[in-house]
């Protein structure tokens, strides 16, 4: 960071933010790679920048793997304390999906230190997870389950007194994969609304991204404590190096993608946050030696993550091409052509644009804002919504002006014949089985009934219809009083006149529809690298692989792991 | 049970669409229900004696016809959750000083939310009145009367939404409500239920697409 990275109103204004035309395709959202906005790298400055002090206060785990763990982390003002069940599962048991009964392990993020009633009462309850009630003294539930191939060779290894495999241990990059979060008033637990004055929260998802940080120390604790029990006087700890290698696995369903559709005003906040860092960026006019410096080593160090990136999914492995293929062309061309010009980083977006895949191009959105934390980092403040100052509908609206706005907003979707069946293959549905969120053909299944309102284009299109043929009182509470079937529509219409990025702008139930675009679209905010597509609407990823450990933060840059580092060790 | 409000405005929000209502006024619905627990009120129960109550009928029988007199339900007895949001729709004449009047209505309590939109929408105060319950509501706050039957009457003869002379005083100490009586909850879920698709072996192995393996 040097003293050019501050801009000016009148140099910030030489560049416009990106069209929602642009960014909110699908295959373009399906390109996102996290940045430094991302949730997960949010918390881990915070907690450094205020000193946070975490402990372990309770690990009572038997040999075989099962009991209690508790790890607390104590900030300016409160603690958060992660409650771990760990259970001894039969293998037939583990899995991944939302219909799954039982885990390797649990966990409930308590609002302070528990007692040990507390902790009794939340083990008759956290480790059932739906089935169990929690209370508003707990702020997420989640769960976990060992990856088969890690686990126990990390456990036999340590057990014989040798470090495990690195090949083996990159090659799966974590011990447990958390298989579900739930925050946010789930099965009873705290409200957002209740804690969201926290200055700690004000950034998305920190609850969870905390409660994910801590079950990766109980993950690596839990390994080395088996190995322990197993040959006491032989088994050793994993190296430091060693270490920071292994993350938490994530694997992500179908249940995120509607998340974004049904959180617009959330979703703009997310991408209005990095389309503004985007410009700021952009619009810089000097660029000083340091910042090319930091910037060449990031790229350095992207290169390093995509040829760790390892995925079997025929999409992905086109896309893996396409990024190495662009990391390679943008680095001859920084090479000689950059800086350059009045305005190089927007010369060089520019060149970008015209040349690399896209893929490529927001992998460069990502490692321009690298280098000005101080420029942008502010940003991450403004990523919560407030959801309900933008639910009311303004029905005094005149119908022209409501339809002119889905004339702009929609004008893609007025063009799709919504008569084509396969325009219309697919409906998102909540199955009756553990309410997990389905996508079903709809000419192929019985299912249509059962639609939820995921599919804006269409409605949009039919709203557009209806208003045309209307001859009624001419503004928006009389058209719908006629037409309520139109309401969410109206609703959804007039968020994205106010918020430019609030509408996904592709249809969400075509035949050629990839829910992972969805998927890795919300995990790159989250902070996720390495997405590997397990089949077109399932997402396996790693978080906080290579961050410090608790422990580590107070000693350790606490953003600098985001990218594997040049010089072979993790960070 | 106690719940969260979240969990009470997706279960509203669920009810209300299992009911037969549009998307945009189950959601409505759900935040409705959400407002009167937050505001100590018996939010679920209200709902669910409204559904018990109304399941099967029409929309166009119970909504109000767009018009400049008193609303009146084509089939006699207005739904507040269709009312409800026409109020908010036209807030702008209410901020004008017009006054809207709706005859024979059910569970009038469930109106309270959409009038306090009102005040929300307009930065006003506003007055929701019905037999000799009186509800004041500014931005932020709401003048609700201790819990009586006629505030929780299933059907009333006439309703009064109106600006406020005055502004409003909030009543102290009322505290949010997360209990739930379970007979509530479960006849809600059954409302909720009818928008969930039946498991088949076929949507299990193919709808959430786990793919490949997911065990290693």
């Amino acid at each position: 960071m040097s003293a050019a990275d501050t801009l000016s109103a009148a140099d910030r204004s030489q560049v416009s933010l990106r069209s929602p035309n642009i960014v909110m395709r699908l295959n373009r959202m399906g390109a996102f790679h996290q940045c430094r906005l991302s949730f997960m790298r949010t918390l881990l400055r915070r907690m450094k920048r205020e000193g946070w002090v975490f402990t372990r206060p309770v690990f009572d785990i038997d040999e075989k793997g099962v009991g209690v763990a508790v790890y607390s982390a104590k900030g300016p003002e409160r603690t958060y304390s992660l409650v771990s069940f760990a259970h001894d599962l039969p293998p037939e048991q583990r899995s991944d999906r939302v219909i799954a009964h039982a885990w390797d392990a649990t966990f409930a993020l308590f609002d302070g230190v528990p007692t040990n009633a507390d902790i009794d009462r939340l083990s008759r309850n956290v480790p059932k997870q739906e089935a169990g009630r929690v209370s508003e003294t707990e702020l997420t539930l989640l769960r976990a389950n060992r990856s088969v191939r890690l686990f126990e060779h990390v456990v036999a290894c340590l057990a014989e007194g040798r470090q495990p495999d690195r090949e083996q241990v990159e090659m799966v990059g974590y011990l447990m994969r958390t298989t579900a979060v739930y925050g946010s008033g789930k099965f009873g637990a705290a409200d957002y609304e209740a804690i969201a004055d926290r200055p700690e929260f004000f950034a998305p998802f920190q609850a969870e991204m905390l409660s994910v940080f801590l079950a990766r120390a109980f993950t690596l604790d839990l390994a080395e404590h088996l190995a322990h029990c197993r040959a006491p006087d032989m088994a050793v700890e994993i190296a430091p190096d060693l270490r920071r290698r292994f993350g938490v696995g994530n694997s992500t369903g179908l249940g995120l993608a509607p998340f974004l559709v049904n959180h617009p005003v959330l979703l703009n906040n997310w991408i209005a946050a990095r389309e503004e860092a985007l410009v700021r960026v952009r619009a810089l006019t000097d660029v000083e030696a340091p910042d090319v410096q930091a910037f060449h080593t990031m790229l350095g160090r992207a290169q390093r993550n995509a040829d760790d990136w390892h995925s079997e999914h025929p999409l992905q492995i086109e896309k893996l091409e396409a990024l190495h293929a662009d990391l390679a062309l943008l680095e001859a061309h920084v090479q000689t052509n950059f800086p350059d010009g009045d305005r190089p980083w927007d010369r060089l977006y520019e060149w970008a644009e015209m040349t690399l895949t896209i893929e490529g191009q927001e992998q460069l959105v990502s490692l321009m804002l690298e280098p000005y934390g101080s420029l942008v980092d502010d940003l991450t403040d403004t990523m919560g919504a407030d959801e309900d100052a933008a639910f009311r509908i303004d029905a005094a609206m005149p119908l022209d002006q409501l339809l002119a706005l889905v004339e702009e907003i929609y004008s893609w979707a007025l063009k799709i014949d919504w008569a084509a069946p396969g325009n219309v293959a697919r409906v998102w549905y909540v199955s009756a089985e553990k309410l997990e969120p389905r996508l079903g053909e709809r000419f192929e299944e019985p299912v249509e009934p059962y639609e939820q309102p995921l599919a804006p284009g269409r409605d949009a299109t039919a709203m557009h219809r209806d208003i045309d043929a209307w001859d009624g009182h001419p503004n928006v509470a009389a058209f719908l009083l006629r037409h309520p079937e139109h309401r969410h529509m109206v609703r959804r219409a007039q968020i994205a006149a106010r918020y430019p990025y609030a509408e996904i702008r592709d249809n969400t139930v075509s035949s050629d529809l990839l829910p992972i675009d969805l998927l890795r679209c919300k995990l790159s905010f989250f902070g996720a690298n390495h997405f590997d597509p397990r089949s077109d609407r399932w997402v396996r990823i790693n978080m906080f692989q290579n961050a410090p450990f608790p422990d580590e933060i107070a000693g350790d840059d606490a953003d600098d792991w985001s990218y594997p580092s040049l010089t072979g060790d993790g960070s | 049970m106690i719940c969260s409000l979240n969990e009470i405005d997706v279960m509203g929000k669920r009810a209300a669409r299992g009911a037969g209502y549009s998307w945009g006024l189950a959601e409505e619905a759900g935040k409705a229900v959400r407002w009167l627990s937050a505001f100590g009120l018996p939010g679920p129960e209200s709902l669910a004696n409204l559904l018990l109550g109304k399941d099967g009928v029409n929309y166009d029988d119970f909504a109000p016809v767009w018009s400049d007199a008193p609303w009146r339900a084509p089939a006699g007895l207005l739904c507040p959750l269709v009312a409800g949001p026409a109020l908010c729709d036209r807030a702008a004449e209410i901020a004008a000083g017009k006054e809207f009047t709706l005859e024979t209505t059910a569970l009038p309590l469930l109106l309270a939310p959409f009038a306090a939109g009102v005040a929300k929408l307009i930065r006003k105060p506003v007055l929701l009145s019905w037999d000799s319950v009186e509800i004041g509501f500014s931005a932020a706050e709401a003048s609700i009367p201790d819990i009586c039957e006629t505030l929780t009457v299933p059907t009333t003869n006439s309703v009064v939404c109106k600006l406020a002379a005055t502004g409003i005083d909030a009543v102290p100490g009322r505290s949010t409500s997360r209990e739930v009586d379970l007979g509530t909850w479960k006849a809600l879920g059954e409302f909720a239920g009818r928008t969930f698709a039946p498991a088949t072996e076929a949507s299990r192995l193919t709808g959430a697409g786990a793919g490949l393996h997911d065990n290693d």
